[in-house]
């Protein structure tokens, strides 16, 4: 094959503006994918990714509208001539928001509704959705309707359903945002072999960086619409870890950390930059061993700086069991509680039942056995609109609360109904605007506004009710790296204010940088409690539910089996902070 | 609620789907020859057992009858300033209205044939996946991309009624009174909640048109494959023929003799 031949993606000086914006989402972007390569794309939110996805199938411009210059061809075909509906026989694009993309009744409809779409005879059609489903673990699940499954599987149907088209060009948007940590690595696997065996070439949207390293051949870094960086993963988050984290990324831990040391001088520069785990081991375990740096002095004063249960139990479950009207048993028998002045993290596979544990602190769901005091309120007993003064909950989905006119609107709401003077409820809107920096969109529409604002206006739409206890049920899914920090750093500010934070997520690094205890779930119950130290140190048992520590721990988990490292390391700051010691 | 199907392998299930739609059009012309509230009642009861036949949970038709009560009610009451009073059976007086057994029997009958319609249009979905109605639509002539696109409709209408149910907790976690009982607050009440709903419907179109685009949907939608088959077979014939003559019988009855009025039953009593 000519070098011509395997060309499959080409843009030329690509620009592009939707309609009645005044930017361009893309600018100037060229790019040439071949046959069989696997690219990966990432960037902070708003650098064009997503609309880079919707030109290789023509979405852009045919769907969307809006100004389109340049040249783009996929598979020789210009996408400004050819239509989407015959464009998506050869690109299959997976969309970053699971549900929004699944149409059909059942999950095999789903599956077979490409299929049908093709016209394939139906032996055929019905021969690869069993393929398809069976791969990805989904058979038995082929009658539920798609809605009624995990954001984990929903994801699994959606790429399913792309599979099964067996498209020549994959293009995924954050075709792993729902799933665990092991859950990621059987996609990318997947992904890998498509591109390996099957000759399939493949462009992935993904801000989980340190995976994709080892499955990428190139990557791209965008941000506001340009190409800022191109090379291999290994190029780039190696040697531009430290611009990847200004950009507000998530950079791989393992160079990072080397990058931070050689840059204070802790270490030397030593050549190659380890990426991987099993590297960083390798490359620690050279410099460990060398005499010119020891560990075993520098360990006397512990670093353990987020201490446990601070206060007295204001939440407290016993014995709890809830069972939804349809029969599905979420809990089955949870005790725990919540301290006054906790960060408390809750983590754990979708399903585990982390959303119905923390919906009875504020009395959405009531228990079907067992016992929720909240501040000594029998739960049961308590109408919500009583617990929701003292416990704040704060959803996923902005879109799904926002409702009027103005933003100021939105914060009026809340305080309103629990019927608290006009004076005093201005003076908190004040306050709280000007704490998550929304006070210059007081008079906008909250539908007009960015992602990032609005999740902060309806964070805002709760504080100014001053509850107690923030509950944050995912608040940083669909929100990149930077955003995510924002959030929790607004979090960690109530905090130290004197609030009780209780928030779920999958992103383990949120865990080990801001909780300061953690408790894992697993089938309805509560499998780990404790530190984050503690937990992450439970490495096995984290593995039975399909978790694993932060890298930057497992690293330091895997050198002190040989060095007397006694401390659990969670951060990149105390891994330095631990050279620094030593080094000095 | 959302189009809700119950899998089973009952003989209702088996059934075709265009057999199941034309008893349906039957029990239509059924309930409206029958004015007999008693004819009527005597209809649902036959649905029950069909329920039962379909082996559907008593407590799904019970809870959806218990939820249409207040309907029945409203039916009656509205019946007695509507009819204008006829009859003799003088039952008692409401701000000086008369109110007769006859007027009564009148609402009595619009509501149960309320219920009835619900009951039976119930049945038909809870025991016809989307896909078989889809394909009974094209073999009834109904193009492709319509009824394809009729059957998408369905699967939002209950993914949109998931994320409505997230607005309403996420309002009440505003202490949002949504469960106020006079119906005009109850309509500001409800604004917070109908407003991100209309937003989200306009999202999920959105959605479904980018999601349809990208997976072929209009490559070729008159060549487009219909998985299901679906078959007319001998006890379809069976049940249709019975129906229909249980059907043709009771409309003879009514429109030559006059039989099943409101007092058909009632009157012999009184």
């Amino acid at each position: 094959m000519g070098e011509r031949e395997d060309v499959v993606i080409e843009l030329k000086n690509v620009s592009y503006k939707y309609p009645a914006t005044d930017f361009y989402a893309l600018k100037d972007v060229s790019l040439t994918v071949r046959r069989g390569e696997v690219l990966l794309i990432t960037g902070p939110t708003g650098a064009g990714k997503t609309t880079l996805c919707y030109v290789l199938n023509g979405l852009v411009p045919h769907f969307f509208g809006g100004v389109f210059e340049g040249e783009a061809r996929v598979l020789g075909y210009d996408i400004r001539e050819t239509p989407v509906g015959f464009l998506s026989t050869k690109v299959g694009l997976v969309f970053s928001d699971p549900l929004s993309q699944l149409v059909s009744a059942t999950v095999e409809d789903e599956v077979a509704f490409g299929l049908e779409n093709l016209g394939l005879p139906e032996e055929e059609i019905m021969k690869r959705v069993k393929e398809v489903l069976e791969y990805v673990e989904l058979y038995k699940l082929k009658d539920r309707p798609p809605y009624t499954l995990s954001g984990g599987e929903q994801q699994a149907v959606a790429l399913a359903s792309v599979l099964a088209m067996d498209p020549e060009v994959y293009v995924l948007d954050e075709p792993t945002s729902n799933l665990d940590p092991i859950g990621t690595m059987r996609v990318l696997d997947l992904l890998k072999k498509l591109a390996r065996e099957k000759r399939k070439t493949i462009i992935i949207v993904e801000h989980k960086l340190e995976e994709m390293a080892e499955i990428a051949d190139r990557m791209i870094v965008m941000n506001e619409g340009k190409i800022i960086a191109e090379g291999t993963p290994r190029e780039i988050l190696t040697h531009r870890a430290e611009h990847l984290h200004e950009l507000g990324l998530e950079a791989a831990h393992i160079p990072l950390l080397v990058q931070r040391l050689m840059k204070e001088r802790l270490i030397d520069n030593v050549g190659e930059i380890p990426l991987t785990l099993n590297e960083g081991v390798r490359f620690f375990d050279q410099i460990l061993s060398s005499n010119t740096l020891s560990l075993t002095s520098g360990n006397g004063g512990s670093i353990e700086s987020k201490k446990q249960g601070i206060g007295e139990p204001i939440i407290r479950v016993e014995n709890l069991v809830h069972v939804y009207p349809g029969g599905t048993m979420a809990l089955k028998g949870v005790s725990m509680e919540v301290y006054r002045g906790d960060f408390l993290a809750i983590i754990g596979q979708n399903g585990s039942g982390k959303t119905t544990l923390v919906k009875h602190f504020n009395g959405l769901l009531k228990p079907t056995e067992g016992k929720v005091t909240v501040f000594g309120m029998d739960v049961e007993k308590t109408p919500t609109s009583e617990l929701v003064k003292r416990v704040g909950y704060i959803f996923q989905d902005p879109d799904r609360q926002l409702f009027t006119r103005s933003v100021k609107d939105e914060l009026i709401f809340g305080p309103k109904n629990i019927g608290l003077p006009k004076d005093e409820i201005e003076e908190r809107i004040e306050r709280v605007a000007k704490k998550l920096r929304i006070d210059h969109l007081l008079d906008r529409q909250p539908y007009s506004l960015g992602k990032g604002e609005k999740q902060r206006v309806a964070i805002a739409s709760i504080l100014v009710m001053d509850p107690e206890v923030i509950v944050l049920d995912e608040p940083t899914t669909g929100q990149d790296p930077r955003n995510r920090r924002e959030i929790m750093d607004t979090m960690k500010a109530l905090h130290e204010e004197g609030k009780t934070i209780v928030f779920i997520t999958h992103d383990m690094n949120l865990v080990a940088e801001y909780a300061n205890r953690c408790i894992v779930m697993s089938d309805g119950r509560i499998l780990l409690q404790g530190s984050p130290k503690e937990v992450f140190r439970e490495v096995e048992t984290l593995e039975t539910t399909r978790l694993k520590p932060p890298t930057i721990t497992s690293l330091f988990l895997e050198l002190s089996k040989r060095y007397p490292i006694k401390d659990t390391i969670l951060t990149l700051e105390e891994a330095v902070r631990l050279f620094r010691r030593v080094g000095g | 609620m959302g189009y809700e199907y119950f899998p089973g392998n009952s003989l209702l299930h088996r059934l075709d789907p265009r057999t199941k739609f034309l008893i349906f059009l039957m029990i239509v012309v059924l309930t409206v020859s029958i004015a007999d509230p008693v004819g009527i009642f005597a209809l649902l009861v036959l649905t029950a057992i069909l329920y039962r036949v379909a082996g559907i949970p008593g407590r799904k038709l019970r809870n959806m009858i218990v939820s249409l009560l207040p309907v029945f009610a409203l039916f009656i009451f509205l019946n007695w300033f509507i009819v204008p009073p006829k009859g003799a059976h003088l039952l008692f007086t409401l701000f000086g209205l008369p109110i007769t057994i006859e007027t009564t029997m009148v609402g009595v009958t619009g509501g149960l044939r309320f219920l009835l319609f619900i009951c039976v249009a119930r049945l038909l979905t809870m025991t016809t996946s989307i896909a078989e109605l889809l394909v009974a639509l094209v073999k009834l002539k109904v193009p492709k991309e319509v009824a394809t696109s009729l059957g998408i409709g369905f699967s939002s209408v209950a993914i949109l009624i998931d994320k409505i149910n997230t607005v309403r907790e996420a309002q009440i976690s505003r202490a949002a009174k949504v469960d106020v009982k006079n119906p005009f607050k109850k309509l500001f009440a409800l604004i917070p909640i109908i407003v991100p709903a209309i937003y989200l419907t306009i999202l999920r179109g959105m959605d479904v048109a980018k999601a349809l685009e990208s997976r072929a949907f209009t490559y070729n939608p008159a060549g487009r494959t219909m998985r299901k088959h679906i078959k007319l077979k001998t006890i379809d014939y069976a049940f249709l023929t019975v129906w229909l003559i249980f059907t043709v019988v009771v409309a003879f009855l009514r429109f030559k003799y006059g039989w099943f009025d409101y007092m058909f039953t009632i009157g012999r009593f009184l």
